[in-house]
């Protein structure tokens, strides 16, 4: 739980300040008059919404013409999950957040192992590993789109010139290609997050128990399963849960390299719904979609949460 | 010996690809924005900047409507900033501060609001947006970008208060201070580089945001900057080299913002993922 100590504050403290509390002039309705004004506002953009796309989700409405919107009960379910196309979408959404879980976590570590070794221009080159997690996702979809032009794109002149070539070089047309483009480009803004969160991480093994591993005479992948990893496992469970998250929602990446085509090729949930909603105009379907995508978030955070439990109690023996 | 060396020059070619992964497409943005047509679309690409070609930048300014999408987006980041860190202070001082009825609840729906998508509330939130007449409107998007990013910046700021001793504001409160000045006149001096960098999350956050804006927005003048750009994707006739030198103009102050506030992103974010 390494993560959990940067945020200092002693676990024993807190309650027991609390109770000392009753200060001059602050009442029991202090804390809620400071935390009021930013509930109105979770309430008012986040709460009904959700509430509101909740109802949405068992009604037939169309975007033309919302107000009128009939109750259907689970209509809007048995037909998602009896449509084969919405299967793919499943299988896709699954096969994006898992890729991008994994390769972006691997990555990471690679490069933090990589930049926590000591040597000259470290800072530079960790500031500098930074930059495709802080480029707006906008950007970062436009230059994508004109690296992989068919015609232009240096990623196709590059593959031409190394014999790889995509035959026409529209990748992103590629119902083959397209979903792999859309991946590296996520992965590309993912991984200089999860690589600063290990390094962080890696910053708090102790350096004498490597010495001492090295000393019995274990190799390096031994030292690294026997200390590093066990220091890093928390953060990178956490990291996990992240990415997962993240990837179930990230929109304007995919939405703007490809649609979610070429036919529904890079066709994610989020994907799904904004174009139930907006191209055929289907509001109920696309809460219904959305609920989806709500109930698996659910369920990847409560398990998780099992999970690490579970390991703790495993860890006290 | 020989292995040990080959182990350091392996390291730094390693770093050195790495770092080119990273850095080359804002590379090629720039690049490309600073290449004549005929470097352009000639067989073998320039892969240095034509320095020549700089007037890209004042063109793309002056004659397209990048400079009025600059400016959208700036009002909206600066309006969201002033808003979400103005909400979060307090909040985040509410959950460090004091025990009440409801405080696990909050948090509980701090951290669910992390994964709900936009594209998920895009619809109710226009209804919602019509009937108060927020459409086509920048405070709108103010609104709704300071209540998006408003619980990442309240967990960041109760992880920095969490880190302030108590005795300091005990004192203040011996001496008869009211809470809300402790929290003006003792926290937020001290937590100042963590406002700072909540600051910079909340601007980004909203100098980025495309979905609500490209969904709330039909004025072609109240347009974002991401709105402008990602019409630029698709649409024929602009030439590329004014696409890629907005889309810079618009990327260079987020990643150098960033930099300068990474560490207190990377501890608040993992920390407020972590307290769930």
């Amino acid at each position: 739980m390494t993560v959990v100590e940067q945020t200092g504050a002693p676990k024993t403290t807190p309650r027991a300040g609390a109770r000392r509390r009753p200060s001059p002039l602050g009442s029991k309705w202090t804390p809620y008059l400071f935390l009021a004004p930013a509930a109105l506002f979770i309430l008012v953009f986040q709460a009904v919404p959700l509430l509101q796309e909740v109802y949405l989700s068992f009604t037939r409405t169309r975007l033309l013409n919302p107000t009128k919107s009939e109750w259907v009960g689970l209509d809007n379910f048995n037909r998602i999950f009896g449509d084969p196309e919405f299967h793919r979408t499943l299988l896709i959404t699954i096969v994006y957040v898992i890729t991008c879980v994994v390769v972006a976590i691997g990555a990471g570590l690679v490069v933090a192992l990589l930049l926590n070794k000591k040597f000259r221009g470290r800072g530079v080159a960790r500031a500098l590993v930074t930059v495709p997690w802080a480029a707006p996702g906008i950007a970062v979809a436009l230059i994508a789109t004109w690296m992989l032009n068919a015609q232009y794109g240096i990623v196709n002149r590059f593959l031409d010139a190394v014999g790889l070539g995509v035959p026409g070089g529209a990748i992103l047309d590629s119902s083959r290609y397209a979903l792999p483009a859309v991946l590296a480009t996520t992965i590309w803004q993912l991984f200089p997050f999860t690589s600063v969160v290990l390094l962080s991480a890696l910053q708090s093994v102790p350096a004498e128990l490597n010495e001492a591993a090295h000393m019995d005479g274990a190799g390096r992948w031994a030292t690294f399963r026997a200390v590093t990893w066990q220091v890093i496992k928390p953060t990178v469970g956490l990291l996990a849960l992240l990415m997962t998250i993240w990837s179930l929602r990230r929109f304007e990446l995919i939405w703007l390299m490809t649609k979610g085509g070429p036919v529904g090729a890079t066709e994610t949930l989020v994907i799904d719904l904004y174009s139930q909603a907006f191209d055929s105009k289907e509001l109920g379907s696309a809460a219904a979609i959305g609920m989806v995508g709500v109930v698996i978030s659910l369920i990847v955070i409560i398990g998780s949460r099992l999970v690490a439990r579970a390991v703790e109690k495993g860890d006290v023996r | 010996m020989r292995r040990f060396r080959f182990g350091v020059t392996a390291r730094i070619v390693a770093v050195l690809v790495v770092l080119g992964v990273a850095v080359f497409p804002l590379y090629w943005m720039f690049v490309t924005a600073l290449s004549s047509n005929s470097d352009l679309f000639a067989d073998k690409p320039r892969l240095t900047p034509d320095l020549g070609q700089f007037g890209v930048f004042v063109d793309a300014l002056a004659e397209g409507k990048a400079g009025g999408w600059l400016l959208n987006s700036l009002i909206i980041a600066v309006g969201t900033m002033v808003l979400s860190v103005g909400l979060g202070i307090p909040l985040g001082y509410a959950l460090s501060r004091f025990s009440f009825w409801g405080k696990a609840l909050v948090t509980v729906v701090l951290l669910f609001t992390q994964m709900l998508p936009e594209a998920l509330m895009v619809v109710p939130l226009f209804a919602l947006f019509r009937r108060f007449e927020l459409l086509d409107s920048l405070t709108g998007l103010i609104l709704v970008n300071s209540a998006f990013v408003l619980p990442i910046v309240a967990l960041i700021l109760k992880g920095a208060i969490d880190g302030i001793p108590k005795e300091l504001e005990e004192a203040a409160r011996a001496d008869g201070a009211r809470p809300f000045t402790t929290l003006t006149r003792i926290n937020v001096p001290l937590i100042a580089p963590s406002i700072a960098a909540t600051a910079v999350i909340a601007f980004f956050h909203a100098w980025n945001e495309y979905v609500f804006a490209v969904t709330f927005i039909f004025n072609p003048d109240l347009q974002p900057a991401s709105v402008g750009i990602a019409n630029f994707i698709g649409e024929l006739g602009t030439p590329i080299q004014t696409v890629m030198a907005v889309a810079f103009l618009f990327t260079l102050p987020a990643v150098a913002f960033y930099l300068l506030v990474q560490k207190y992103v990377v501890s608040g974010m993992t920390a407020g993922a972590v307290k769930g």
